[in-house]
């Protein structure tokens, strides 16, 4: 059993196998798929819209997750405190939730009078609005964003953050300068991971958005309800569209070379 | 201690195994609207203690069903909430037989706290109505709720005021009762289910057809003899007592 090559087989097979299903998923979709009708899907209204408004959406959502996650994530690696603990899982708790139950509770409170009131005096719309499909998506990327950031910060060596204090940088001057710096491979795969979750996300911007087709249909939006409405050749190449898009995500992260993807172990950074 | 763990852990993984396989194993597998669970699920349940038979329900939207049914080519029963649905799968040469059941009546569900405001059909015109609506493809309700429009000479109007198509009815009627919108064409069954917050404003009956709720036995169902006994007791006498106290009207009312 100890023999290296008899252990490579036994790994081979497990690999073997979830290379198949992976790759059997992909065939059963592409099996399915339109071809010669394809391109006029893609060139239909419909879908340009929808892609744009993904891209949209994904786009400010990351940008929200990562205003709030990279400096929540710094706070929770630098700072112990009472009740640490349960404000850490609970910032983690939208990872284990169905995003359909996040929708809904994010109705619950934003259609509460008191809140709707105050939004509508403050000239906002989130229901019902691409504004509202973005914030669905910040609730379900952002604690991606905070963990990666946390893990980020706690693996760099603290003592190029100490040594640049004692060179008289300030706490703000010594995050932006030395920290960010120093933990922004891992940053930007972590940011790459948010966006390739807010594009995929579907439960609470329905709930949140609704399914107004050129208003909130993003992609995901767009191949249920062209599953739901027997536009199956529809549905598949917008599911194709979000398949390229996490292919693409998953490249760039490669490409970025982060450490929560390299192919060694994650090696302390800056030490 | 090892040995021990991995006895409990194959123990646990044979069990799982085990359930997912009984799950799949016999009895009559059946698909139906999710709208429709509350009184399929009880006159099922009555079934398998009638028959001593196992039914497995798939409940989702209609149109994800008949994809469903299309690309399995397995099950026994098919009960969606418009018979349209039963009509495609017959072009398709792929429905045995079928019975319908009761009626899908769409009428207008308004918030509780807007029933000043909406009180007939013309008053979804009126400006700052927030109105929700199917989305006309994705959902039988959303047709039909744009053909009454058609009729009602208001549609342009009426149109103006929708703030939002939802895929399913219930995410229509979770949005009036909450109040995100004010009112929204919804079926008599889900304003009914939920009458503590939506008010029920009905439609004049030369707006439109109300849907069927039918029953289709599956050409490729292994146990057609059974399937049809279950599509029998579905559209008796004592189940449409049942069916009734869930809002749905029978066919000759």
């Amino acid at each position: 059993m100890s023999d290296p090559k008899t252990m490579r087989y036994i790994c081979l097979v497990p690999t073997g196998l979830l290379v198949l299903l992976i790759v059997g998923v992909l065939a059963g979709l592409s099996i399915q798929l339109p071809l010669s009708r394809t391109l006029d899907t893609l060139a239909s209204a419909e879908i340009r819209s929808a892609l744009r408004l993904t891209l949209l959406t994904s786009g400010a959502a990351t940008i929200v997750a990562v205003i709030l996650g990279v400096p929540a994530g710094y706070f929770l690696a630098r700072n112990a405190f009472r009740g640490k603990l349960f404000i850490d899982t609970l910032i983690d708790l939208p990872m284990t939730m169905t995003p359909l139950v996040a929708g809904m509770g994010l109705l619950f409170v934003l259609s509460h009078e008191s809140v709707r009131h105050t939004l509508d005096v403050l000239g906002i719309e989130l229901l019902l609005s691409p504004y509202g499909a973005i914030l669905a998506q910040v609730l379900i990327a952002a604690p991606i964003m905070t963990r990666t950031s946390r893990s980020a910060f706690a693996a760099l060596d603290r003592r190029y953050e100490q040594a640049a204090q004692t060179l008289g940088l300030r706490p703000r001057q010594v995050f932006i300068r030395i920290s960010l710096p120093m933990a922004r491979p891992v940053l930007l795969s972590g940011m790459v991971l948010c966006w390739a979750r807010a594009v995929g996300e579907f439960g609470a911007t329905l709930m949140v958005a609704g399914a107004t087709r050129f208003r909130t249909e993003t992609l995901p939006i767009a191949v249920y309800l062209n599953m739901s409405s027997g536009e199956l050749g529809l549905a598949l190449v917008c599911a194709w569209l979000l398949i390229m898009t996490g292919f693409g995500v998953l490249l760039v992260m490669r490409w970025i070379g982060s450490p929560l993807w390299a192919d060694g172990p994650p090696e302390r950074i800056g030490a | 201690m090892r040995k021990l763990k991995l006895l409990v852990f194959g123990a646990l993984f044979s069990l799982a195994l085990g359930t997912c396989q009984g799950a799949w194993a016999g009895g009559l597998h059946i698909y139906a609207g999710a709208g429709l669970r509350q009184p399929v699920d009880r006159l099922v349940q009555a079934f398998e203690t009638q028959t001593g038979q196992r039914v497995f329900i798939d409940y989702g939207g209609s149109g994800q069903l008949l994809t469903k049914i299309e690309a399995l080519g397995q099950g026994d029963l098919f009960i969606p909430g418009a018979l349209f649905y039963i009509t495609q799968l017959e072009m398709m040469g792929k429905i045995r037989s079928y019975r319908p059941i009761v009626k899908h009546t769409p009428v207008i569900g308004v918030n509780i706290h807007q029933t000043g405001r909406v009180t007939t059909l013309s008053d979804l015109a009126r400006a700052g109505i927030r109105l929700a609506l199917g989305d006309p493809k994705a959902m039988a309700l959303g047709r039909t709720a744009l053909s009454i429009l058609e009729r009602s000479g208001k549609k342009d109007a009426i149109l103006k005021n929708v703030t939002v198509y939802g895929a399913t009815v219930k995410q229509l009627a979770l949005y009036v009762s909450q109040g995100v919108v004010d009112a929204a064409i919804i079926g008599r069954a889900d304003v009914f289910q939920s009458r503590a917050k939506i008010a029920m404003v009905p439609i004049a009956k030369e707006y439109f057809e109300a849907e069927i709720v039918a029953a289709a036995v599956l050409h490729c169902s292994a146990n057609p003899v059974l399937a049809e006994k279950l599509s029998k007791h579905l559209s008796s006498h004592q189940a449409m007592a049942v069916f009734r106290q869930y809002g749905f009207l029978p066919l000759d009312e």
